[in-house]
């Protein structure tokens, strides 16, 4: 008689004899293994976010390159630059012998090309330019010389340059169809001349990002006589498997957003490191200055003396953040080195809603405050305020959305939320990407304005230092700007970031900079 | 059989244009300008309205939707807004890993469900039965999140048996392209150590996949040939000495199996939409994250693809389902 043998015991029987075998050890001890989020896709002039700066940083160059923390803007490309005396002409001179992956000389054909590429498509960095340069403006007299000549003077233009890398005409021009400029191309190749060179066979959008060492990279390797030669970069989305993933020595490095709650669990493990590195990314909660009650400045300040500033930087966050009281980084130039801003002290804030009360502000209505909700900090730093602001009589509804549909709403004064809670990452490092795009009226419907602020006053100091060149002066400028903006208690200025990366003990020479994040991987060795 | 098949496949049609429409007009109600966000950080209001005309979204929706649905009746999906990539294209190399992970999960769920539900309704009442019923609801109950962190500290961080992420180990070059399931293209290319990887690094997230299937399985299948064990030609089958192992095996359970069939077809769904959390934590690059992705930026075309795409597959295996039904139940086969 046949015996029946139940069909789930032989399939069990088969994973058993299959599980015992080990998978060979693929990754050689030399790679490093980059744990965290890679871009949507590869063309820098179409997408521009924190991901897409790892890639751009490794495989392009651009004309200069924020370097340390504080950054500082250094010539990378360009040997040096001028820039005419009414500041409308800026013409840079380039280094030579320098050459992209495929061999090709680059030339300022390809800097003026990937200039005007940026501008024509119009899409990721572009904004930071279209206000001020015309693709006609950018031109290449000779080999070694690019000039842009702007249609009105705008000193933060230099420091917006390194938004751009540079790509190889030819390369892209050989790729282009239907006037695309070769964008459907490039979304999953590379043309630079950076550090290193990209593998298209191993890539897979999202998930794996294969990068080798690019020997003859004009910079030379003698400032890192041991660098890494093979860059494997895997997205790994959840922060617990990150974690788990870094303390088992799958990967050498996570993001550079780790929650503070992990931070002290790998402090306390061997073999892995946390660099702590303080940023140039503010937290803010935005105040729709343009509707009741938030149009009247008692109510504003009543509401920024009822957050606890000190409670959620030091308990929530275990201190890994710092007070921010303005709307400019603290560590950058044009922060008022003693601006105090506003405290947590809720006997002051009911004053000061008493009197906006007393004004005929509406301050019984529920007030909305709009959170990102993928974000946890997003949430709690809603919680925290309505916490306090209930214990003096405010009543404050949290309103879960996401990013997309956010920057929709602060199109119209009327759709955007009475509150909500954002950062503002270092694009571009000039006071310009702060308080200039915030709190200049010129830019309202912009998400970066929606407090939707006006003070002719402050927009005139922000447009004069827009067109000053000179440092010292805008400083000054912007000084003067950031104590009027806070008097006028337009947000509630929480924090700076402090950003921090899981490492495994390995890596060496890590080089942190607000811009990329410390993503630069020509600094780092492993060590054997 | 044959005009069954032609008339369900039929029937999809109107069911993935109802899907679609309703969709596309889901997304319409949310506040997301997709065109706010392409324009990038310091756009001004007109650049945001120039891309707005660019790509069309200041036409009219039932515009929108009419110009949509010619581009996928040509079978073309468009570009992403936000990375120019060609989503057919991104879809065609996520889609075989999601499938991959949910049949394998499946197979785990219906083998294992089978098999526990058919033991404790043999051993009906025993402690056996009474351990299955804990775990079934155990199963239904736990969070997949949770469930899944815990496989990884107990398998691959403390007993180091199994991989902690990915569907390859690091640097491992992927078996040449045939199906796009790696455990089949590893075999037909006749490469057992990328087989055997493969199938270590798919058992974690396939097991946390599973659990609820694999108790929802167990629950219908237990109770299905309990009720098939009270029916008369089971005692007329024992009365007349056959041994009750094969009255249960050939008999009972194949006249109990339609119920959970029936699940198998309706669970599938249920696992695709919880492929998203299990691919986030294993990092398994699926469709469910590039589907988030696209949600969190507003990518319609994305979002409306994905959701075309994982329609049809679900109608597709409900068809083959109620063709398995046939083969069960000859009863059925009739009645098609």
């Amino acid at each position: 008689m046949k015996r029946h043998v139940f069909p789930g015991l032989k399939i069990a029987a088969l994973f058993a004899c299959l599980l015992p075998l080990q998978a060979p050890a693929a990754t050689p001890k030399t790679d490093l293994v980059w744990g965290s989020n890679l871009p949507r896709a590869l063309d820098p002039h179409v997408v521009y976010d924190v991901p897409m700066q790892f890639f751009m940083l490794n495989t392009y160059d651009t004309l200069y390159r924020y370097e340390g923390n504080p950054p500082r803007i250094q010539p990378w490309l360009a040997e040096s630059h001028t820039v005419s005396a009414d500041g409308l002409t800026w013409t840079f001179k380039l280094k030579d012998g320098v050459v992209f992956h495929d061999g090709r000389k680059l030339t300022a054909a390809d800097v003026a090309y990937s200039f005007r590429r940026v501008l024509t498509l119009k899409l990721g960095p572009a904004s930071a330019f279209s206000a001020y340069l015309k693709p006609e403006g950018v031109t290449a007299p000779d080999a070694r010389t690019v000039k842009f000549v702007l249609s009105v003077p705008y000193a933060p233009f230099l420091a917006a340059v390194p938004l751009i890398a540079i790509v190889n005409q030819a390369e892209v021009k050989t790729h282009e169809s239907d006037g695309d400029w070769g964008s459907k191309w490039l979304a999953s190749n590379e043309a630079g001349s950076g550090a290193y060179t990209f593998d298209i066979k191993t890539y897979r959008p999202q998930e794996i990002i294969d990068l080798y060492r690019f020997p003859k990279h004009f910079m030379g390797w003698k400032d890192n006589p041991n660098p890494v030669e093979v860059v494997r970069a895997h997205t790994v989305k959840e922060t617990s498997t990150r974690v788990l993933a870094l303390l088992r020595g799958d990967i050498d490095a996570t993001d550079s957003y780790l929650p503070t709650d992990q931070v002290e669990r790998l402090k306390k493990a061997k073999d892995v490191t946390v660099a702590e590195d303080e940023s140039m990314r503010t937290l803010l909660i935005r105040m729709n200055n343009s509707r009741p009650p938030f149009d009247n400045l008692h109510f504003r300040k009543c509401l920024s003396q009822a957050f606890n500033y000190d409670g959620f930087i030091k308990v929530i966050l275990k201190g890994y953040a710092v007070r921010n009281p303005g709307p400019i980084p603290r560590n950058l130039w044009g922060a008022p080195a003693d601006l105090a801003g506003y405290s947590f002290d809720l006997k002051k804030a009911k004053a000061e809603c008493d009197l906006a009360k007393a004004e005929g502000a509406p301050i019984g209505r529920k007030l909305d405050i709009y959170i990102m909700s993928e974000f946890d900090q997003s949430t709690q730093t809603a919680q925290v305020l309505q916490a306090d602001a209930r214990k003096i009589g405010l009543d404050i509804n949290i309103v879960p959305s996401t990013w997309a549909n956010l920057t929709t709403m602060m199109g119209k004064p009327e759709t955007t939320p009475d509150m909500w809670v954002h950062w503002v990452s270092t694009y571009f490092v000039d006071p310009e990407n702060w308080i200039g795009q915030m709190y200049d009226s010129h830019f309202h419907g912009s998400w970066k304005a929606s407090s939707w602020y006006t003070n002719p006053k402050v927009d005139s100091l922000l447009a004069e230092a827009r067109r000053e060149t000179d440092q010292g002066k805008r400083k000054a400028l912007y000084e003067e700007a950031s104590r009027l903006v806070v008097a006028d208690a337009a947000d509630i200025w929480i924090y700076n970031t402090i950003q921090l990366r899981g490492l495994t003990n390995r890596i060496k020479g890590y080089r942190f900079s607000p811009v990329g994040s410390g993503g630069e991987i020509r600094w780092i060795s492993i060590q054997k | 059989m044959l005009r069954f098949t032609i008339r369900r496949t039929l029937l999809v049609i109107p069911v993935l244009f109802g899907l679609l429409l309703l969709t596309f007009c889901m997304m319409h109600m949310v506040p997301a300008d997709p065109a706010a966000a392409l324009a990038g950080e310091n756009a001004s209001l007109e650049r945001i309205e120039e891309i707005r005309q660019l790509y069309g979204f200041d036409q009219s929706m039932p515009m929108q939707f009419w110009r949509y649905l010619l581009q996928v009746v040509n079978g073309d999906f468009g570009l992403s807004l936000y990375s120019h990539r060609s989503i057919g294209g991104d879809i065609l190399l996520r889609l075989p890993a999601t499938l991959e992970l949910t049949l394998t999960a499946l197979l785990f769920g219906t083998v294992g469900g089978l098999s526990l539900g058919t033991l404790a309704a043999v051993w009906h009442n025993s402690w056996f039965d009474h351990l299955i019923r804990l775990f079934t609801v155990g199963g239904l109950a736990i969070a997949s999140f949770w469930f899944a962190i815990m496989l990884q500290i107990v398998f691959a961080m403390n007993l180091d048996w199994l991989p902690l992420r990915g569907r390859l180990p690091t640097g491992m070059t992927p078996p040449a392209t045939v199906t796009g399931f790696f455990l089949i293209d590893s075999l037909l290319a006749g490469d057992l150590a990328t087989f055997a990887a493969a199938m270590r690094q798919i058992v974690l997230p396939a097991m946390t996949l599973s659990l609820g299937s694999l108790a929802t399985i167990t629950r219908f299948t237990r109770s299905s040939i309990l009720e098939t064990l009270q029916k008369d030609f089971v005692t007329y089958e024992l009365a007349a000495g056959i041994p009750k192992r094969r009255v249960i095996f050939p008999y009972a359970l194949r006249n109990s199996l339609v119920s959970p069939i029936t699940q198998v077809g309706l669970l599938f769904g249920g696992l695709i939409s919880s492929a998203v959390v299990v691919e986030a934590i294993f990092d398994w690059p699926g469709l469910g994250s590039y589907l988030v992705d696209a949600i969190l930026t507003s990518d319609y075309m994305a979002i409306l693809a994905v959701t075309l795409v994982v329609g049809t597959v679900y109608a597709f295996v409900n068809i083959v389902v109620d063709l398995v039904h046939s083969v069960v139940d000859p009863r059925v086969a009739e009645e098609l």
